[in-house]
């Protein structure tokens, strides 16, 4: 499964709830696969979107509040996951697209290659899944409508496929019609 | 100072604590008002977020944490034009200062220029007033910053 379908996947299955993309390509597959008023796209600031979806889970108890995250990502950002996990947000599900690599800048690679995250999202109070298909990733999407975060759904990809095309919206205007819909 | 921005609105105080206004972060976790994060940046991203849901947020940090958070302050804050107060406290302002502060001391001005981040430099008697004109800022959309001087040794 390449990043591509499985952004598909999960953002077909997420409705109208707010979700808050990672920089790189993860935002422009977001862009390309459904762009609704509620997606937040982060477009600088590498590795804080997990940080901008705990700012907005809080203040939020009512909706479910959806990060999309990748491994290079995170890992510039570990703290985060202990912010989040002494918090414990019910409303945070925390999806890491996880290719293993530094995809947006040239496919180099990355520390989860040897590195366990869905260990350390457990040790860091999340309730963790993972898969590397399609078929497992609608399954968990299904399950975790029911339970109460934080979630992290940590999901093996493959790279490849043809980049998407470019965020067209400028960032002020990202921002207005994400805060509107809240 | 504290408790004069929690009643003029500031709902979120979120940063990494600093010596230099230790008291004002000791206020804030008297009334449970503050959210201690693990990086400056990271402080920022909440921040941000928290803001996007229409309240109005503060950030605490030293200026070595803003030296780092200078990325984060102009491809977010800047670029999607996000409301935040800054507090930073300013070591390296006495010039026998910890070494490790002196470099940034010194240039602390000029990089809050440089960034283009509108300050006030906090004192015994202007406080309100920089309170009131950062709230000022905030309510028409621009982050600003406070800076508080390191005036004392421990």
């Amino acid at each position: 499964m390449i990043r591509k379908d499985a952004i598909k996947i999960a953002s077909d299955m997420i409705d109208d709830s707010p979700i808050i993309s990672a920089n790189g390509y993860i935002s422009r597959d977001l862009f390309e696969a459904n762009d609704k008023d509620t997606n937040f796209y982060m477009i600088g600031s590498m590795g804080l979107s997990s940080s901008i979806g705990l700012g907005v889970a809080l203040k939020n108890p009512r909706k479910r509040v959806y990060v999309f995250d990748g491994d290079g990502n995170i890992l510039m950002n570990l703290g985060s996951l202990t912010t989040i996990g002494k918090l414990k947000p019910k409303n945070l599900i925390h999806l890491v697209f996880d290719n293993q690599s530094h995809e947006s800048t040239g496919g180099q690679p990355s520390n989860t290659r040897n590195i366990d995250l869905y260990k350390i999202a457990k040790s860091s109070n999340y309730k963790a899944f993972k898969t590397n298909s399609k078929t497992g990733l609608e399954k968990i999407l299904r399950k975790i409508k029911n339970i109460d975060g934080p979630i992290m759904i940590l999901i093996k990809i493959t790279k490849g496929g043809k980049p998407s095309k470019r965020i067209i919206h400028s960032p002020v205007t990202i921002k207005k019609r994400f805060s509107r819909n809240l | 100072m504290f408790d004069l921005l929690l009643h003029k609105g500031i709902k979120n105080f979120i940063g990494v604590p600093d010596s230099t206004m230790k008291h004002f972060i000791s206020q804030g976790l008297k009334k449970k008002k503050i959210l201690v994060a693990t990086r400056e940046d990271e402080a920022i991203g909440i921040a941000v977020g928290m803001s996007l849901s229409k309240q109005n947020s503060l950030v605490f940090m030293q200026n070595a944490g803003f030296a780092n958070s200078i990325s984060t302050i102009t491809s977010l804050v800047q670029l999607y034009e996000v409301p935040i107060i800054f507090l930073i406290g300013w070591r390296g302002y006495l010039k026998n200062d910890a070494p490790e502060h002196s470099k940034i001391g010194k240039i602390q001005p000029k990089l809050l220029k440089a960034v283009g981040m509108d300050s006030k430099t906090v004192t015994e008697s202007n406080w309100k007033q920089c309170c009131k004109w950062a709230i000022n800022k905030v309510n028409h959309s621009t982050p600003c910053a406070l800076i508080i001087k390191r005036e004392f040794y421990d």
